[in-house]
């Protein structure tokens, strides 16, 4: 999220034109800044003025006003339900602009009260996909308390990738989404998984989710179906998918052979890379992890 | 190679494998050639020579599987409940770590790769000079008893069972 804007001194400019009537104070271009931060300090300034946001779902405007946000609009609606709308989006600008300002407050909860809301919203939006235990990173606190619920579901490339990732991965020539099921999948943004970029995630109310652990920490994220099929994916293709089946089948025979007990996980190392695969009921999860990942959570998690 | 040597090579190849009970939880290892010979052991005879052979076959053919899209195996790890494998690849073959419960993971894989190191050499002049296991022949079945001519239903002018007909005529 970009940010623009000036410091017009606490308290000094009020009245609807306010705005954009003041030249004094500092303009600042801000990258990676989460909308849920502008938010709040604006509030924390309880600066009087209208905002434009442009996000990934279009354009609106945040109204604030003594510490909170007194009125919003997005182009389908209008006050708390657009400012849950705005709140929502992960990328974009939020510059303060000039704009009539509504004859009354449309918006009676607080600010912190509709980040809550927002964040709310997102993780009961990502609960219907498919979730996968696997330890979260840098997380403080007893072994058993790293491992969190954690997404393993396709996720918008454009929202969640960080610059080198996404160069990582064309690198690698992993982001080839053959099957349906993947580009369907891959169509659909799903803003409750934040990637890397996912600031909202760690600042706001769904921080405890570490969601953007395995976005960031894992080149390929994979779930084949009991017959080989291709599940959920990000980042993965059809050769890796057939490679892990075959293997995963060659795992389980021989470890019927030996007779020890049903196949768990077996990671992977290559020269230039890392694998895990591991049975999640029915299902097979391929991971890849990035080179920089430290893999020890992990591999207690799964045994290895 | 002479029969002498290869009982010599697998001998010196089953010397290193011993050094990995040094380390607690360790069952045993083998080591297969790339064509799937097993050519050392040190583990139980609970698992047999051929159990072991085809076992190292199919992990084999895990590597191989990786390496068809690009990805050389250098070791794996694979969990089977309370037991666990060690595979690490060498030139010309892989060695295979049984382990039964809990083991120094680092250390094993430290182990691993200095025994890796040292039977590098054997196991690649195996695979070059021993000639591909020979797998035993499936038991010859008996014969399958004939199975009694089909008995058509008699018409006028039909021909005998043993003449050949076309397009409704007999012909020789």
């Amino acid at each position: 999220m970009q940010a623009r804007g000036k410091n017009e001194g606490r308290g000094e400019v009020t009245g609807s034109a306010a705005a954009g009537a003041s030249v004094r104070g500092f303009s600042a271009q801000l990258r990676g800044a989460s909308l849920w931060d502008l938010v709040q300090m604006e509030c924390l300034a309880r600066s009087h003025r209208s905002v434009q946001v442009v996000g990934e779902g279009g354009v609106g405007y945040l109204y604030f006003d003594r510490g909170q946000i007194v009125h919003a609009t997005t182009a389908q609606r209008s006050g708390e339900a657009a400012a849950l709308e705005i709140l929502d989006w992960t990328n974009g600008s939020f510059q303060s602009c000039e704009r009539p300002w509504p004859t009354q407050a449309t918006i009676r909860t607080s600010h912190e009260g509709l980040i809550l809301q927002a964040a709310q919203l997102r993780d009961e939006r990502s609960a219907g996909s498919n979730l996968v235990a696997f330890p979260a990173r840098g997380v403080a606190g007893d072994e058993l308390d790293r491992y969190e619920e954690l997404e393993l579901t396709e996720l918008d490339e454009t929202e969640v990738e960080t610059e080198a990732a996404a160069e990582a991965e064309a690198a690698e020539g992993a982001i080839e989404m053959r099957s349906p099921v993947s580009d369907e999948s891959a169509r659909t943004p799903k803003p409750g998984a934040n990637g890397t970029n996912g600031a909202n995630s760690a600042n706001g109310a769904n921080a405890g989710r570490a969601e953007l652990g395995p976005v960031g920490d894992f080149a390929v994220m994979m779930r084949l179906g009991p017959n080989g099929a291709v599940v959920s994916n990000r980042g993965g293709n059809e050769e890796l998918a057939e490679t892990v089946a075959y293997s995963h089948r060659l795992l389980q025979l021989t470890g019927e052979l030996l007779g020890f007990e049903k196949f768990s996980a077996v990671e992977c190392g290559f020269v230039d890379g890392r694998c895990i695969v591991f049975s999640d009921g029915d299902e097979v999860v391929t991971l890849r992890p990035r080179p920089e990942v430290n893999m020890q959570a992990l591999r207690d998690r799964l045994g290895l | 190679m002479t029969g002498q040597e290869a009982v010599a090579l697998g001998e010196g190849v089953r010397t290193s494998l011993a050094t990995l009970k040094d380390l607690s939880g360790i069952a045993g290892s083998f080591v297969c050639t790339t064509s799937g010979r097993l050519i050392a052991r040190e583990i139980p005879a609970l698992f047999e020579d051929a159990v072991l052979a085809e076992a190292g076959s199919r992990l084999l053919r895990i590597g191989e599987t990786f390496a068809a899209s690009g990805d050389a195996l250098e070791f794996a790890v694979v969990r089977y409940g309370e037991n666990r494998l060690y595979l690490k690849a060498i030139a010309g073959g892989m060695l295979c770590i049984v382990v039964a419960g809990e083991v120094n993971m680092p250390a094993l894989r430290m182990a691993a790769n200095l025994v890796g190191r040292r039977i590098a050499p054997a196991v690649g002049r195996a695979q070059a000079e021993l000639p591909p296991p020979t797998f035993e022949a499936p038991p010859q079945r008996p014969a399958p008893l004939p199975l009694p001519p089909a008995v058509a239903p008699s018409a006028p002018g039909a021909a005998a069972p043993t003449a050949r007909r076309f397009r409704g005529r007999t012909v020789d």
